[in-house]
């Protein structure tokens, strides 16, 4: 039991420390900050905002593009 | 904006890694194409377990009120049927449909085509041989006994040493990614991704092969076997909405600050929460407490999380009508938010009084997996799989059966199940009931609930037909020489608005 215990032990500190250690990160590097630029993240010049990416049901065919390929 | 990164590290990683390349984000297609073969690894083997855990609560659901269907098989019996049926769908298909997804969302928010392929392949490996392993252990009688930790101790290294791998590569994408500033998904991924293997390890470790003994040993219990829920399938399945969500209507989050504040919050809160399945029973009130108080806090990071979701989706619902990701990560984003609510509500004392050890619960535990989390990860594999095969869906009505078998499917199982539940509840808070007869009074809704699940099974399979359909098309003797026409629109078509 010895070795459990050392492993519990040492688990159950190192993982509230890598928490703790995670939200200092965050807040020095700018993470908990720019949230306008963040919340744009999924997006970029090819799947800009404002456009819909995901079109496969009831599609009307005037919004189609004929490039044949997904839009990415 | 590029992160520094040691070329020599990234070339071993990732062979489509060149010193052109390192500076610059990777272009979606690069990302989709680079993830493709690994993605469907764990896309194909999850829908391969989804298929036979779907078959083996089929079996148990039946049972239930015919318990002599399929009694002269030992390896039928409802004890191991059951918890075959519940580690195929947990381990089998959330967790490897899960993992695929978090593969394609890390690669794709990080801006990095997938790289070390061969360690992340080599985990899927593991991980279905591990499964093989345990659940053809339980079907031959050889469960631990203990809910969520049914797997037999002979297999759970392996899919540990899967874990670790997985674990691993995620940190090692996260340090070289391209793209500075983390979304709010990156969190909940890396959260979940590092919560796991500490959830899976020290359960192991304190009631598979050390056993604790008595309180400790039902505290342990429930502390994982909550949290196996809330804090690994909960954060993929949040990660995925809060992508999905804004991706497929062009519309940022509501509130960065709000999603920031729900993950947190979780963080904070969720891993208090298991006790609260322990009210009544003989365990130190005081632990309760604190698990109920903590229960209810997580009101915080549901709501916030609600608010966020409808708000992105106010003035969009139109779009509804044309994507089947939006669909079903919206019907899994609402699901949250009630299941999430109704688990505060069963943490009080008064209600799980009456709740627990009912088939509310297990309408409880459903409601969770399956409208929450399964609802969003189909939506996540409706976006991502023609993206990496660079194939349409071919059937437009399998994706229709597909949805409306399982939202119905599932409302179906959900809601009459918690309320013959909470009458079998109170039938058993009865004394001078007869057991027998409570035990009969809950026939009628285990029997909706058989009819649900074949809905359920009849979406399931719709959706693996349309699924090898799209596979034959992109690889199968019958290929389109060509892709089909694009699921995406020009920026200015005013869809569905």
């Amino acid at each position: 039991m010895g070795i459990i215990s050392f492993i519990l032990i040492g688990s159950s500190l190192v993982f509230p420390a890598v928490a703790v250690w995670a939200l200092w990160w965050a807040g020095r590097n700018g993470q908990l900050s720019h949230s306008d630029k963040a919340a744009l993240l999924p997006f970029d010049e090819q799947e800009p905002v404002g456009r819909m990416t995901d079109v496969v049901l009831n599609r009307p065919r005037a919004l189609v593009s004929g490039s044949g390929r997904i839009s990415s | 904006m590029s992160t520094p990164a040691s070329p020599s590290v990234m070339s071993a990683l990732s062979p489509r890694d060149t010193a052109e390349s390192r500076d610059r984000r990777a272009e979606l297609a690069e990302i989709d194409e680079s993830t493709s073969g690994t993605v469907l690894l764990f896309f194909l083997a999850g829908m391969a377990w989804l298929l036979i855990g779907t078959l083996f609560a089929l079996i148990a659901s039946y049972k239930l009120h015919s318990p002599e269907f399929l009694n002269q098989y030992a390896w039928l019996t409802f004890g191991r049927i059951r918890t075959a049926h519940l580690n195929a769908v947990i381990f089998g298909f959330s967790a490897e449909v899960a993992v695929g997804v978090v593969l394609w969302l890390m690669c794709r928010l990080c801006r990095v085509p997938l790289m070390a392929q061969s360690v992340i392949n080599a985990a899927a490996i593991f991980w279905n041989v591990g499964l093989v392993i345990g659940i053809g252990g339980i079907l031959r009688g050889d469960t631990t006994g203990i809910e969520y930790l049914e797997l037999p101790k002979y297999a759970t290294p392996i899919l540990f040493v899967a874990f670790a791998l997985i674990a691993v590569w995620t940190i090692v994408v996260f340090r070289f990614r391209r793209e500075r500033h983390l979304y709010v998904s990156q969190w909940y991924i890396l959260a979940a991704v590092l919560w796991f293997p500490w959830l899976y390890s020290t359960a192991q470790l304190l009631l598979v092969l050390e056993p604790a003994r008595g309180t400790v040993q039902a505290a342990v219990n429930w502390w994982f076997g909550h949290n196996v829920l809330g804090l690994w399938f909960t954060p993929i399945g949040l990660a995925a909405i809060y992508y999905f969500l804004p991706k497929v209507i062009g519309r940022p989050i509501h509130s960065y600050y709000l999603s920031v504040l729900g993950f947190w919050t979780l963080a904070l809160f969720y891993n208090w929460n298991g006790f609260h399945h322990l009210v009544g029973g003989p365990f130190p009130a005081w632990m309760i407490t604190i698990s109920i108080v903590a229960s209810v806090m997580m009101v915080i990071p549901v709501v916030s999380t609600a608010i966020n979701h409808h708000f992105t989706m106010v003035g969009h619902f139109g779009k509804l009508k044309y994507s089947p990701t939006l669909r079903f990560i919206v019907f899994g984003a609402v699901s949250y938010t009630i299941s999430s609510l109704q688990g505060v509500l069963s943490s009080v004392r008064w209600f799980s009084e009456v709740a627990h050890f009912t088939h509310h619960t297990v309408a409880h535990a459903h409601w969770g997996m399956y409208a929450f989390f399964t609802m969003t990860m189909f939506g996540s594999m409706y976006y991502i799989l023609p993206r990496i095969t660079q194939r349409e869906w071919p059937s437009e009505r399998l994706i229709s059966l597909h949805f409306w078998c399982t939202a119905l499917g599932i409302i179906l199982y959900v809601v009459p199940l918690s309320y013959g539940g909470w009458l079998q509840g109170k039938a058993m808070l009865n004394a001078t009931t007869p057991f027998l007869e409570v035990v009969q009074g809950t026939l009628p809704w285990l029997k909706i609930r058989t009819v649900s699940g074949l809905l359920l099974a009849l979406g399931h399979v719709a959706f693996f037909a349309n699924l090898i359909w799209l596979l034959a098309r992109r690889f199968g003797p019958y290929r389109q020489p060509e892709p089909m026409i694009l699921a995406g629109v020009t920026p200015a078509a005013p869809v569905g608005k």
